[in-house]
């Protein structure tokens, strides 16, 4: 029952932390000199004051920015999210669209991510000091150091133009048409439908940008991992547990990598949390139609809805994922289960 | 020093294009906006030893110059974004009560963006140009050292020689300036290094992304973005994020050394 409790506070306490967000993104929004007038309209009716007005009214800026902050939070509460000045589609419709496609990429990059950057980080504690420490030491400041769009470009370059051997930008071959939207993630909708072809490619067009997010990835959880281990491999009931015969890697594993953890679980939260909302490097190489690009066009176009509406999500996002990982805390450590 | 490897390949890299920066025009075998269109997008030869671009501009040299525009951006966003965060920070650490909880408070909704995504709504807000996108910056970058700064206070508020300035009466003014914020700058500093590569980083991608300095000046994230509607003449785009790429790992590498030396714990 505490455990229900304990959601229930969390979830209460976002309210504020999304209040907050909304200030904060308007102001940011309009507490600029830019108008979104110049970019949102064509040359030749920028001299016509009544399509200028009839613009104005149509998106509330002729009113003052406390009645058009009070309107927004009106329509939030309603759940309605406005509708994007540059798609002329509602901000929530248009989330559903590109967001899928970039949970889609953070989830495989992550899952990558973590294989590597905790294989890399438990061999560089374990061989401390040993060369095997050192090349992964040196991998991991390199993977967060190279620019996720020139690695992009790299990979691009070698492995689809020159080598033929990996798959293009965007999520699917042209030829190919999109699976029927379901959950909006390609490789589950083309199993879904049964339809073998489009899943192989759809997973073809994943490699590329997958790994050049999960190369940096790794380099973060790598660190994390390293020092974690270190810590727990001083600890005395490691000797114990080789002193009682166990095998070396049940001892690394199991009584080593598991009391790691609480760590590890922080940095994968934050980063998965940073993917989702913030790829928007790699998302623009590969042309994928996700939700960092979704933003950067609203940015670009001073579309206020649709940056308020991203704003808000991204902030949801770190608020699930946060409580996510607080949950697996909870999984993890016995300690915590018991308080 | 022979212990750390790394750190000096970093220090060394660091100078190696710090000096490539300031010595530009005398290195630079071209200027770095000279155009030849007869000649363009070549690739490498002895006369344009990292070939031309779209424009026929000699890319080595736009390379030598784009160190001036990317190092001082970085630097910087790491100098007024420590500044503004570390006194932000330490007034709510020294204040406490009401001020602390607003101040912190307003500092986390801000962390609550990622980095290039606030960066770049700022940025598109102000308009493109390299002032601005600096001011970006500096506005997602002070939260971080105001959160550092603020636990610093916090932990040096409670010795015993802060206790007794304020018992020889000295103002509290005095005392936060001269006795507490010494006793922090070391850590900041440390935060600093580690920072720089990302911050050079960050701008780097902000100028990839058109919102930094004009197309045509010879910024390194600019180039490669250019760079990409050449993409089979690679040299238009590799040279500059090679650039990137090695100057900041050299950074990171520093800084990892330094939090090595400074933390052995870690080692």
């Amino acid at each position: 029952m505490t455990f229900f409790r304990y959601i229930a506070r969390r979830v209460l306490f976002t309210i504020p932390i999304l209040l907050g967000i909304t200030l904060v993104s308007f102001l940011i929004a309009n507490a600029v000199p830019a108008d979104p007038i110049n970019v949102n309209l064509p040359q030749s009716q920028l001299n016509n004051p009544e399509i200028v007005a009839a613009f104005r009214a149509e998106w509330g800026l002729d009113k003052s920015p406390l009645d058009q902050y009070l309107t927004y939070l009106g329509n939030l509460v309603q759940g309605n999210l406005g509708r994007s000045i540059k798609t002329r589609q509602l901000v929530a419709d248009d989330i559903a669209r590109f967001l899928p496609a970039t949970i889609e990429l953070a989830t495989n990059a992550t899952v990558l991510g973590i294989l590597l950057g905790v294989g890399l980080g438990v061999a560089s504690a374990v061989w401390r000091n040993h060369w095997i420490d050192f090349l992964a030491r040196t991998m991991a400041v390199i993977g967060v150091s190279v620019p996720v769009f020139v690695l992009a470009l790299v990979f691009l370059s070698v492995f689809h133009a020159q080598l033929g051997i990996a798959a293009g930008p965007g999520r699917l071959d042209f030829t190919m048409d999109e699976p029927a939207m379901v959950t909006g993630l390609f490789t589950i909708d083309s199993l879904a439908a049964g339809r073998m072809d489009i899943f192989i490619n759809a997973v073809a067009h994943l490699v590329l940008p997958s790994i050049v997010l999960a190369l940096y990835v790794a380099g973060l959880i790598s660190r994390v991992t390293r020092s974690a281990m270190l810590e727990v491999l001083g600890m005395d009931y490691m000797r114990t547990a080789r002193a009682k015969g166990v095998r070396e890697i049940i001892v690394i594993m199991r009584h080593g990598l598991s009391n790691a953890m609480i760590p590890i679980l922080t940095v994968i939260g934050l980063s998965y949390g940073n993917l989702l909302a913030g790829a928007v490097l790699t998302e623009s190489i590969f042309a994928w139609p996700g939700i960092g690009r979704y933003m950067f066009r609203a940015s670009t176009s001073q579309d206020f809805p649709a940056i308020m509406g991203v704003s808000l999500l991204i902030a949801l996002i770190y608020v699930v994922v946060n409580l996510v990982v607080d949950l697996l805390y909870y999984f993890v450590d016995p300690r915590l289960r018991a308080n | 020093m022979g212990q750390h490897p790394l750190l000096v390949i970093g220090v060394i890299v660091v100078i190696v294009w710090i000096v490539a920066a300031l010595l530009a025009s005398q290195i630079a075998p071209y200027e770095p906006l000279a155009q030849d269109v007869r000649n363009r997008v070549q690739p490498p030869s002895l006369t344009h030893p990292g070939g031309t671009d779209e424009l026929g501009r000699d890319v080595f040299s736009r390379v030598l110059y784009g160190g001036r525009i990317t190092i001082p951006a970085g630097i910087l966003v790491i100098i007024f974004g420590s500044l503004l965060g570390s006194t932000v920070g330490a007034i709510a650490g020294f204040l406490g009560g009401v001020w602390d909880e607003i101040i912190m408070r307003v500092a986390e909704l801000f962390m609550a963006f990622p980095t290039i995504i606030l960066a770049m709504a700022v940025t598109a807000a102000l308009g493109p140009d390299i002032r601005n996108a600096i001011i970006a910056l500096v506005v997602v970058w002070w939260p971080g050292y105001a959160r550092l700064m603020r636990g610093l206070v916090l932990k040096i508020k409670t010795n015993d020689y802060v206790e007794a300035a304020y018992c020889v009466g000295a103002p509290r003014r005095y005392i936060l300036v001269r006795t507490i914020v010494p006793n922090c700058i070391a850590s900041v500093l440390v935060m600093t290094t580690l920072d720089i590569g990302n911050a050079i980083l960050t701008f780097a991608g902000l100028s990839f992304l058109g919102l930094g300095p004009e197309p045509t000046s010879p910024e390194w994230g600019r180039m490669v973005a250019v760079g990409i509607d050449y993409f089979d003449q690679w040299w238009t785009w590799l040279y500059p994020g090679m650039a990137i790429a090695t100057l900041v790992i050299a950074f990171n590498f520093i800084g990892d050394g330094l939090r090595d030396i400074f933390d052995p714990r870690l080692r």
